[in-house]
């Protein structure tokens, strides 16, 4: 025997006392056991007493499990979750209807924020998917008496920058300027639009090529520049991905270039570029600080912030300023990250926009939902009351609650996510590939991880937002009122009250979103459809750019243009053609600093500047402007002949403000005078920022351009003459790429798409916005009418007629509906504020849209509550006397 | 105490066995007396919560013993009944006897 061999397995003890827990009696149970023990030892064997032990030890431990239940902390929590979700999943099932009905809402509300997230996330949040984004910076020059923000840089510049910044905050700094080129050979002449870059761009960009090589410094040199390297798409589509490319000339812009490398799929930085030259300067280019074309693209040196550069970049500047004042004076410079320096400016409020309707649609689903599962809390009041009386916890029963909303989100996120993917591939297929290339990102627009993430959350927010006011309303109050109710129609005011509060909230959301739907749709239609100085119909538009190596000069243009007018108008489809720089609703425009005769400027430093246009003769006809003075454009005004100009009537009104523009004189920069033969009416180049802006006209011939457009008038469609026209310029020159062939419609369409994708967001989340107001409205007033079929039985009982009835309905209705609307009008008024400055008063608030809106909202709301309203007349006293 | 307090009929037995027992009572010995007596094996836990039931009622006090070897060093908590407890007992034997009158040789083994 050892020493004590009364001692119980020690393990077994343990659990026992583990087991026990907190119990007051804990010591003296395993005590007393453990003196038990001895005992059976003592008169059995020591295995049968271990065996013993044990048994008792665990059925010991099993009653204070059970016993000690609710403080027991994790398991069983686990357990108690399992149970209410059986229990919730129970009464879902048992509700199928309304919980279809919420998914559905759910679905549509949460869908489109997840589409706006979407929308945020690929265009503001990541519109690039390069390595490392965010080292990547523009440095940019600002100016106060700018056009825009950002200014771009001129080569001198961008040189100096880029040697005082070796080895400092910005490393690779490269620049890059527009290059679109015309691509001859194999197929038929094509446009492609390529970019001139430094020779570190790619390594900026942290780009490898998929062949060859990308640029060397040796390649800026002229002579070495005809380098070019190409998109995986231009290779795949123009040379047949043919893997012996690199080495081999192409022909471009009439000249031969080398291919010296191909970049893998999806780089094609920037605005979906398809080409790469190195941007080498002449001598003359390389000391320029007047034009300036370029942007600069770098990344940040390791261990060095944006706020380095920033300051290396200031003290350039400061340097350059002094030692260049005509040029360099008052110019800045600022570090943009690349997202804040390529993004549009005017994507931000747009999206704001958007995600602030979003919002208001999901308040307004939420709201609906909530009023559905209020109803559904008074029915279950009855139930809730009897298990608080008999000791149920009331968190238990919230918890419960939240649940079941919980669990109708998850049910939605899938659908949500439908929902958005719908959306966004709308959103894409409606978007022209021409334009989609300037908005980084917009091809990225896809149901992602992070979307789902965005879905899942956006989910249980709003289940905790729906969920939690019928939840707590459940269980407050006293027990009394729920036991006293039947569980059909027992409400208590404060629930009316409650559900009534929603309503009004609903329509009060709906209606500003009608407002901002309806003022950019007549914006749209506006734009569109309002007479803006020109014709755009039956008029087919295109541009040609005449490549410099073969059109050198001022009097080869002027060959092509002469020549190509008469190929075009000898078609027979044509009615009459014309050229011009730049067309009405172009998406550029060229301005011009000009003097006019006999008025010295009143600051020679920063003369007057107007729109130009340099166009042939039949430019006024074919787009239907009027000439309101003088004469148009002959074929006399050829060089040689008189210089002359004509001008719109804005220019005139401005610069000759008591008549006699005609015989004016005028001249551009420091060149020949020119003297105004007619006056024009005014157009709207852009209605965005210049609508009826002063504009110089000249004769094409007398000032031939090498960049232009066409338009070709046509009695009929004009999309049936493309290819007539087509085969007239291939007459004048068969190498010759045209692009944008477009109707001016369509050029007009394409200039207002912002707009038109806010009218059309605007208008979805708005017709949303108003069904889930008007089917909440409706749903409630069902409700009440249900609540009050008793009084309403005694007030028919007492003489109360169909017609009284209604009425009584209908004015019930309509105290809610105005309510709404009341604090709506507020809310449309201030959305209509912030969307004009927003929108860069692209919209304008209009009192009567809103208040006309508001008349169709309540009248909605009225026929939507007017089936309620029936059915309250048709209530039979008797039976409805009878049913309490 | 404001009322009465009632045992029921386990605790009515536990009560007389604590009595019996004296300054012995405690779980082991109230277990086996109840066992042998009463010709009833009770389940341990049942016996710690009936136990515990009475002192909740204020029939049973409990008081902890010293710390003992074959205990494990645990001490043993005994029991004693308080007058609250006391009085139960009366008022339930009270109230059988009432019951019992009368029925004696109805219930009389034949």
């Amino acid at each position: 025997m050892t020493a004590e061999p009364q001692r119980p397995p020690a393990r077994a003890e343990r659990f026992l006392a583990a087991a026990l827990g907190e119990s007051v009696y804990r010591d003296d149970i395993v005590g007393d056991l453990h003196e038990a023990y001895a005992s059976v030892a003592e008169r059995h064997s020591i295995f049968y007493a271990r065996w013993w032990y044990r048994l008792h030890a665990l059925r010991l431990a099993a009653r204070y499990a059970v016993r000690l239940r609710p403080t027991v902390k994790r398991g069983h929590a686990m357990d108690r979750f399992a149970m209410d979700l059986r229990y919730a999943l129970r009464s879902l099932v048992k509700r199928p209807l309304m919980a279809a009905s919420v998914v559905v809402t759910l679905a549509l509300a949460i869908g489109a924020n997840a589409a706006v997230f979407g929308m945020v996330d690929a265009l503001l949040l990541r519109p690039f998917p390069m390595r490392d984004v965010d080292r990547i910076v523009m440095p940019v020059q600002t100016s106060p008496t700018g056009i825009g923000r950002r200014e771009t840089l001129s080569p001198a510049d961008f040189l100096d920058w880029r040697r005082d910044l070796a080895g400092g905050a910005i490393e690779h700094l490269s620049a890059f300027e527009w290059w679109d080129v015309n691509l001859v050979g194999r197929d038929e002449p094509e446009r492609v639009l390529g970019f001139f870059v430094s020779h570190e761009f790619f390594t900026a960009l942290a780009a490898q090529p998929a062949l060859g090589r990308t640029l060397r410094p040796e390649d800026e040199i002229i002579g070495n520049h005809t380098r070019v390297i190409l998109s995986d798409g231009l290779w795949k589509r123009r040379f047949g991905a043919d893997p012996a490319i690199v080495g081999k000339p192409i022909v471009v812009d009439e000249g031969q270039w080398i291919v010296v490398g191909v970049m893998p799929p999806g780089f094609d930085f920037p605005m979906r570029s398809e080409m790469w030259a190195p941007l080498a300067f002449d001598e003359r280019t390389s000391k320029s600080r007047s034009s300036r074309y370029l942007t600069a693209i770098g990344r940040l040196a390791d261990g060095r912030s944006a706020a380095d550069a920033q300051a290396q970049l200031t003290i350039i500047s400061e340097r350059l300023a002094r030692e260049y004042p005509e040029t360099n004076r008052q110019r800045a410079a600022k570090v943009y990250t690349l997202s804040g320096g390529m993004i549009d400016i005017g994507l931000p409020p747009i999206l704001s926009l958007w995600q602030a309707a979003g919002l208001f649609v999901l308040l307004i689903a939420c709201a609906n939902i909530a009023n559905l599962l209020l109803a559904r809390g008074a029915e279950r009041e009855r139930d809730v009351a009897i298990r608080l009386a008999l000791g149920s916890n009331r968190g238990r029963i919230v918890r419960e609650s939240l649940l079941e909303s919980g669990l109708l989100a998850l049910a939605a996120v899938p659908f949500a996510l439908g929902v958005a993917w719908a959306f966004l591939h709308l959103m894409r297929a409606f978007m022209p590939g021409r334009i989609m290339r300037f908005i980084a990102g917009w091809d990225q627009l896809a149901v992602d991880g992070r979307m789902l993430a965005a879905t899942l959350a956006l989910g249980v927010i709003a289940a905790v937002a729906f969920g939690m006011m019928p939840a707590v309303q459940m269980v407050r109050g006293h027990l009394s009122d729920g036991l006293k109710t039947d569980g059909r129609s027992g409400v208590g005011p404060r629930r009316q009250r409650l559900r009534r509060v929603l309503v009004v909230c609903e329509i009060a959301l709906a209606l500003p979103l009608l407002v901002a739907a309806m003022l950019s749709i007549t914006s749209v239609r506006r734009y569109l459809t309002d007479w803006q100085g020109y014709d755009p119909e039956h008029v087919l538009t295109l541009r040609v750019v005449l490549p410099a190596a073969r059109y050198p000069d001022a009097a080869s243009r002027r060959r092509f243009i002469t020549a190509a007018l008469d190929e075009l108008n000898a078609v027979s489809s044509v009615r009459e053609a014309a050229i011009g720089n730049i067309l009405p609703a172009l998406d550029s425009n060229a301005v011009r600093r000009i003097e006019i005769g006999g008025q010295p400027p009143p600051d020679p430093a920063n003369p007057p500047a107007v729109d130009y246009r340099a166009v042939s003769p039949a430019y006024f006809s074919v787009l239907s402007m009027p000439m309101l003075a003088g004469r148009a454009f002959t074929n006399g005004d050829q060089p040689g002949a008189e210089p002359v100009a004509i001008v719109s009537q804005s220019m005139a009104r401005k610069f000759w403000p008591d008549g006699g523009a005609i015989g004016g004189r005028v001249r551009i920069g420091q060149g020949e005078w020119l003297t105004v033969v007619g006056i024009c009416g005014d157009v709207i180049h852009d209605w965005f920022d210049s609508r009826n802006v002063p504009t110089l006209y000249r004769p094409i011939a007398q000032a031939p351009v090498d960049a232009f457009a066409v338009a070709a008038r046509t009695p009929g469609d004009p999309r049936a003459i493309v290819d007539d026209v087509r085969r007239a310029l291939a007459r004048v020159n068969a190498t010759q790429p045209v692009f944008d062939i477009m109707t001016m419609r369509q050029m007009l369409s394409e200039k207002t798409i912002g707009l038109q994708y806010v009218a059309g967001v605007m208008a979805a989340f708005a017709g949303l916005a108003l069904l889930l107001a008007v089917l909440g409205l409706y749903a409630v007033m069902t409700y009440l009418v249900t609540q009050r079929v008793r009084e309403i039985g005694v007030r028919i009982a007492l003489g109360a007629t169909a017609a009284d009835v209604t009425r009584l309905t209908l004015a019930q209705a309509a105290r809610l509906t105005a309510a709404g609307v009341g604090i709506g009008l507020v809310l449309a008024l201030a959305l209509g504020r912030a969307m004009e400055a927003g929108l860069l008063g692209v919209v304008s608030t209009d009192v009567r849209i809103s208040a006309a809106l508001a008349l169709m909202l309540g009248i909605t709301a009225l026929a939507a509550s007017y089936l309620p309203a029936r059915r309250a007349a048709a209530v039979d006293p008797i039976v409805a006397l009878r049913s309490e | 105490m404001s009322g009465e307090v009632y045992v029921g009929e386990l605790e009515h037995q536990l009560l007389l066995i604590v009595l019996h027992l004296g300054g012995d009572a405690y779980a082991n010995p109230i277990r086996e007396m109840l066992a042998s007596a009463a010709g009833r094996p009770l389940a341990r836990g049942a016996l710690y919560t009936a136990l515990e039931r009475l002192e909740l009622k204020g029939c049973l006090r409990s008081t902890l013993g010293e710390s003992l070897r074959e205990r494990g060093g645990r001490p043993r908590r005994y029991f004693t009944v308080t007058p609250a407890g006391l009085r139960a007992l009366r008022q339930s034997r009270r109230v059988l006897l009432g019951l019992w009158k009368g029925l004696e040789s109805k219930l009389e083994p034949s």
